[in-house]
């Protein structure tokens, strides 16, 4: 009796840990674009927030999830140009253009809310991703109930880290990308567009942590709730450089920072919520002190050619 | 045959004419030296060539048509390649990724690492360059770097390389190495453009020179086998300049500046070993030597900028050790290697820039730590008209000055503040004929009026003309000690990349 | 108008700035009023009506003044900070935990004058600010670590923090809301204005920005921070101890967003309020910027905002536009004063536009 019981725990906490490892992952997915095209990914945070909360607005718009992740696709991309025409146009520092990114979207969601809901701090539910919960999968012991409380998004997101993995390290476009993010002036010598590919790495970050924004919301609770994102984009910033800039070191260290964050369950219970609530902000920063010892930023981060 | 023309270039920035009416033509097969002082021009034409800027006026042919680069990928598509001074390799890659990034084999999309590989070994043997393409670039010598430059080149079916100060950071065996290869070049058909202000390799190695001079064409027919290099000097600077003449020292004092058993480690080895030495008042000792055998470390040693593992320093017989700040106080002057990064701060203006180091002494500001503004511009000007600092006042900013007169400044303020030694790396580096002139006046000036002068240069013409000893440094150890002069330039280039033992034997 | 044939001397720097700012401001309020319209009111009404706010009466004088102070504190914090070239996004956190220190003296150290008691309760929340912000620059000297993450990683734990403490240990008895004990009237700050919440804080910020601009400009310390802002290397070479220097400014960032919170304690709330910032520490760059990072520029830039804030906070009690409306123009302010090419090229479009639109009213203007 005592095992099964402790056996639901294990699934319950895994399954979330899994559930609160789709956002983070996607973003800092996203966020190894941007810095392998040698953008700083700062901006992650806001496009996050403008996903989730464009996400809603689409479904409650049309009434269709998918519209609603495409709505929050493309608002994480529209974000991101922000970010893009600041530091690669106008030579803006990329931490300001990054966090005037993050201001924007704390200033403008709760600002829309108002005008568009009428209400302030949350939107109006409407439908949500449900579980992919087959029947064949509940009966694998173990990986099956772990899985199945898993919606659609989640598995999009590991195909999405492998796909990403693959273009960035196997492709022309790839490699090109990266050269640009270590050497703009090398990639520019052997006639690389070198603003083409940053705007690339940029974009792909803004689609990716706008799929992940939506996710918190659309993917969960189909309700936005004003700074519902809640640091998550700057975690993903470290996980990203925590995981070399690149997809699968992303994927351990967002399930790592998920692990955390779904212990949080656990103590619950225990512990008055704000302590159990600052956990995750605690990991972070003891991972920036004392993890990321060693690694290294693509060379040519922030660097820009003369046209 | 004639491959490129140029007719009647001229180009023109705002404030200046960088290229006047300026005729060009390179033949097949040729390696054209292509000569003139920093801001002659050259590399304009070249850029001009490569299509990285624009002439404002002026037609470019190429094989007898008119062509109009707009883009470097235009010139590459028709086999013009540059080998940048500063090398455009991305250090985290491979030799093989550096070359073919930009035009890789494969299909659809992916990159086919196995035929890059191949085609870059093959052309790695064919022209005997000995490097593995699979090594990081990082992990190179600077020579083998170029060489990777050199074949991204030829990867690209270059048929007319340009080069820009290829030889500046190479030892005298690089250079010898890159000279075979360029022959080899050449042999093979290839036309072979060198941009240097360098004129005894300018002899050694070109068929044909062409000189620069303030934007105008001086000469497009020189063949080097007819002329000296005090002859081309004076074709490119306009009048007599002799930089080879020395001026010993006349009053050489007691030793000023002694340095005993410094060792540097980095990242577990050691940058510099066991190195001890002394320099006397009144005298300048150089150190000559390839740039990374410990330099750098030496200099941030003797000026308090590193710590080290082991070190004693006795200026005038007082132990000094701890900060840069301590080390200034006590009169070690420092004039760094990379003047706009190290030594001053282009955002303020000359006159902040003149305290800069020395803001804590009494003629600059009080006990409670408040600044004499009025002192300070007083200073200003002083130093200003006494260091000919060309500026329309003392509150224009270093930004606003040309590279000579910003490191004017550097040079005020280090020299005019009576320094019992001064550590002087790489100081005429960038600037030109004209400036170094006045440099190296300056420096004999201040070594006769008493100072211990420590030189550490990569150009070896200048520490064997400045310095009145030498000390060759090679792997973070002072491998020889003489006398400018006493050994030829083989030989020291032999000991500067650890040939001692060869050199020993025949002493 | 010219933004960029300008050269050299300090007065032409100035006007740049000014020049800079000034169209920042306009273009944002000008973006703005899109927001206004969606809600349906007329922008320029609207800002009519937000500008006659603060200047009709004494009350409206004083209420702008008093929502302008704390965003001095923030903003001077975020200038300081930023003539090391580094961004503190921690006021936020730094004002809680300045806000709470204050709020403990306050309450707690009792029967002592006021004129020990208030200083005491400012030198306490400045000393909060500042090791807090002191140790993020530690961590960042010592292992590199970005102040940016680690400072708003920290606002959430601190404003976590010290809401656990004001809804557990220091919670008074019977308080339905989290907040700590009132704090003694020696330490309440005197008002400016009767019945209005403007106290000898705003004195203090005006003093304080006074004092930290002659530090800059004057003495040797300021000549540290701008050379070490400008060019670490070359601080370096000049013997300047550059982290001992970068971790000084920070903390003192850091000590005045905290003593930014100890005026919201000891002036207007009287206690320790969780959540009672109004987002003043992301304000704070917002104003920092519109001021060209210089903390005597804060105070006039702050005073614009103040007018913004007050206008539109008076507002949103009778009509539907939000509070939030000035949180966007804020961030517009960064983006524009970030990107002064920007500024020029839509000016330069702006020319083109109207001169186009001459020619059209010539051709056609008697159509209409």
């Amino acid at each position: 009796m005592m095992i099964d019981v402790d056996m639901a725990l294990i699934i319950s906490i895994l399954a979330s840990t899994l559930r609160r490892t789709v956002p983070l992952l996607l973003a800092a997915t996203g966020g190894s674009f941007s810095m392998r095209a040698g953008v700083i990914d700062l901006g992650l945070e806001g496009m996050m927030l403008a996903g989730s909360f464009f996400s809603i607005m689409g479904t409650w718009l049309t009434g269709s999830l998918w519209i609603g992740l495409l709505f929050g696709v493309v608002s994480g991309v529209l974000f991101s140009m922000l970010h893009a025409v600041m530091h690669i146009n106008y030579k803006v520092n990329g931490s300001i253009s990054g966090m005037a990114v993050n201001l924007l979207a704390a200033a403008m969601t709760p600002l829309l809310l108002t005008i568009v809901y009428g209400l302030s701090g949350k939107s109006e539910i409407v439908e949500s991703f449900s579980n992919f919960d087959p029947d064949w999968l509940m009966n694998i012991p173990f990986i099956g109930p772990i899985l199945a409380s898993q919606n659609a998004i989640f598995f999009i997101a590991i195909a999405l880290v492998i796909i990403s993995w693959i273009f960035m390290f196997k492709t022309t476009f790839g490699l090109r990308m990266r050269m640009v993010g270590e050497n703009p002036h090398a990639a520019s010598a052997v006639g690389l567009n070198v603003k083409g590919y940053k705007y690339f790495g940029v974009a792909m970050s803004g689609a990716l942590a706008g799929l992940g924004g939506a996710y918190l919301s659309l993917g969960q609770m189909g309700m936005f709730v004003k700074d519902m994102t809640a640091g998550r984009g700057y975690i993903a910033v470290v996980i990203n450089a925590f995981g070399r800039y690149n997809p699968f070191g992303a994927l351990a260290g967002s399930a790592f920072f998920g692990f955390f964050d779904a212990l949080q369950t656990i103590f619950q219970s225990v512990l008055p919520s704000q302590l159990v609530m600052m956990t995750p902000y605690v990991v972070t920063i003891l991972v920036i002190v004392f993890g990321l010892k060693g690694g290294r930023a693509p060379a040519g981060t922030g660097k820009h050619v003369e046209d | 045959m004639e491959i490129v023309r140029m007719e009647k270039i001229t180009k023109v920035y705002p404030g200046t004419v960088a290229l006047k009416n300026v005729n060009f033509t390179l033949n097949e097969g040729e390696i054209l030296s292509l000569l003139g002082e920093n801001g002659a021009g050259k590399s304009t034409l070249m850029k001009i060539l490569y299509g990285m800027t624009e002439p404002t006026s002026g037609d470019v042919y190429y094989r007898g048509e008119p062509i109009d680069f707009r883009r470097p990928v235009d010139a590459i598509e028709k086999g013009i390649c540059m080998v940048h001074q500063h090398f455009m390799l991305v250090p985290a890659f491979t030799v093989t990724e550096n070359i073919i990034a930009g035009s890789e084999p494969g299909k659809n999309g992916f990159v086919d690492m196995k035929e890059a590989r191949k085609v870059v070994k093959d052309l790695i043997s064919q022209f005997k360059f000995n490097i593995d393409p699979d090594t990081k670039v990082e992990n190179l010598s600077v020579g083998e770097q170029q060489r990777v430059e050199i074949l991204k080149v030829l990867y690209r079916k270059a048929d007319i390389i340009i080069l820009d100060e290829p030889t500046a950071v190479l030892t005298p065996q690089e250079v010898d190495d890159l000279f075979i290869i360029l022959r080899r070049l050449r042999a093979e058909g290839k036309s072979i453009i060198i941009i240097t202000h360098k004129l005894k390799e300018t002899i050694a190695l070109a068929d044909r020179v062409m000189i620069l001079r303030d934007g105008e064409l001086i000469r497009d027919d020189v063949d080097p086998s007819e002329v000296s290099t005090n002859e081309l000097s004076e074709m490119m600077v306009g009048r007599e300049v002799d930089l080879q003449e020395r001026h010993p020292a006349k009053n050489i004092g007691e030793v000023a500046l002694r340095v005993s058993g410094l060792t540097v480690e980095e990242d577990g080895k050691k940058k510099v070993n066991n190195v001890s030495f002394e320099v006397k008042a009144g005298e300048i000792l150089g150190i000559a030597g390839v740039e990374g055998n410990g330099q750098t470390q030496l200099i941030e040693a003797l000026t308090g900028l590193r710590r080290v593992n082991s070190m004693e320093l006795l200026l005038n017989g007082e132990k000094i050790s701890g900060t840069s700040n301590k080390f200034l106080r006590a009169g070690i002057a420092h004039v760094p290697e990379d003047r706009t990064s190290m030594g001053l701060v282009k955002e303020m203006s000359i006159k902040y820039n003149l305290i800069l180091g020395y803001h804590r002494e009494d003629d600059c500001c009080d006990s409670r730590g408040i600044l004499k503004r009025k002192d300070i511009e007083e200073k200003g000007n002083r130093l200003k008209t006494q260091f000919l600092i060309k500026a329309p006042s003392v509150d224009a900013k270093i930004e606003e000055l040309s590279g000579g007169n910003q490191q004017k400044v550097v040079i005020a303020r280090a020299f005019s503040h009576d320094p019992k030694a001064i550590i002087i790396a790489h100081p005429t580096r960038g600037v030109d004929v004209g400036a170094m002139e006045y440099i190296h006046q300056q420096m004999i000036e201040l070594r006769d009026k008493g100072a211990a002068i420590l030189l550490i240069s990569a150009d070896l013409d200048e520490v064997k003309t400045l310095s009145d000893r030498l000390l060759v440094m090679f792997e973070g150890e002072i491998v020889s000690e003489t006398m400018p002069g006493k050994l030829s330039d083989i030989e020291m280039g032999l000991l500067m990349t650890g040939g001692r033992s060869m050199i020993e034997g025949e002493l | 108008m010219r933004l960029d044939n300008l050269k050299s001397s300090k007065y032409s720097n100035l006007r740049t700035s000014v020049v800079n700012s000034f169209f920042a401001l306009v273009f944002s309020l000008v973006l703005g009023a899109i927001f206004i319209s969606i809600t349906g009111y007329s922008p320029f009404e609207t800002y009519k009506a937000i500008f006659w706010l603060s200047f009709s009466t004494i009350k409206g004088f004083a209420l702008t003044l008093s929502q302008a102070t704390p965003l001095m504190f923030t903003g001077i914090s975020f200038a300081i900070a930023y003539k090391v070239k580094m961004i503190n996004t921690g006021a936020e956190g730094q004002l809680y935990a300045g806000a709470m220190a204050a709020a403990l003296v306050g309450a707690y150290v009792t029967n002592i004058p006021g004129i020990v008691h208030i200083p005491l309760a400012m030198f306490v929340a400045f000393i909060a600010g500042g090791i807090i912000a002191g140790l993020v620059a530690i961590a960042k000297i010592y292992t590199g670590a970005s102040e940016i993450i680690l400072t708003l990683m920290l606002n959430n734990v601190i404003i976590l923090f010290t809401s656990f403490l004001a809804n557990g240990p220091l919670k008074p008895e019977g308080s339905g809301i989290g907040q700590t004990e009132r704090i003694a009237e020696s330490a309440e700050l005197m008002r400016l204005v009767p019945q209005t919440q403007l106290t000898i804080a705003l004195l203090i910020v005006i003093a304080l920005a006074i004092i930290i601009q002659y530090m800059l400009d004057r003495t040797v310390f300021g000549y540290e921070i701008k050379v070490t802002g400008n060019n670490r290397k070359a601080a370096e070479v000049a013997g300047i101890n550059v982290s001992k220097i970068s971790i000084l400014t920070f903390a003192l960032s850091g000590a005045v967003a905290g003593m930014g919170g100890a005026a919201m304690v000891l002036g207007v709330n009287y206690r320790f309020i969780e959540g009672f910032s109004s987002g003043y520490g992301f304000a704070g760059i917002s104003i920092a910027a519109l001021a060209a990072y210089s903390p005597f520029g804060v105070i006039p830039a702050a005073f614009m905002i103040g007018i913004l804030r007050a206008g539109t906070i008076t507002l949103s009690r009778t009509t539907s536009i939000p509070i939030e409306f000035v949180d966007v123009i804020q961030v517009l302010v960064i983006i524009f004063v970030a990107a002064p090419a920007m500024i020029r090229q839509i000016l330069n479009l702006f020319k083109k536009i109207t001169g186009k639109n001459k020619k059209k009213e010539i051709a056609g203007g008697e159509v209409q």
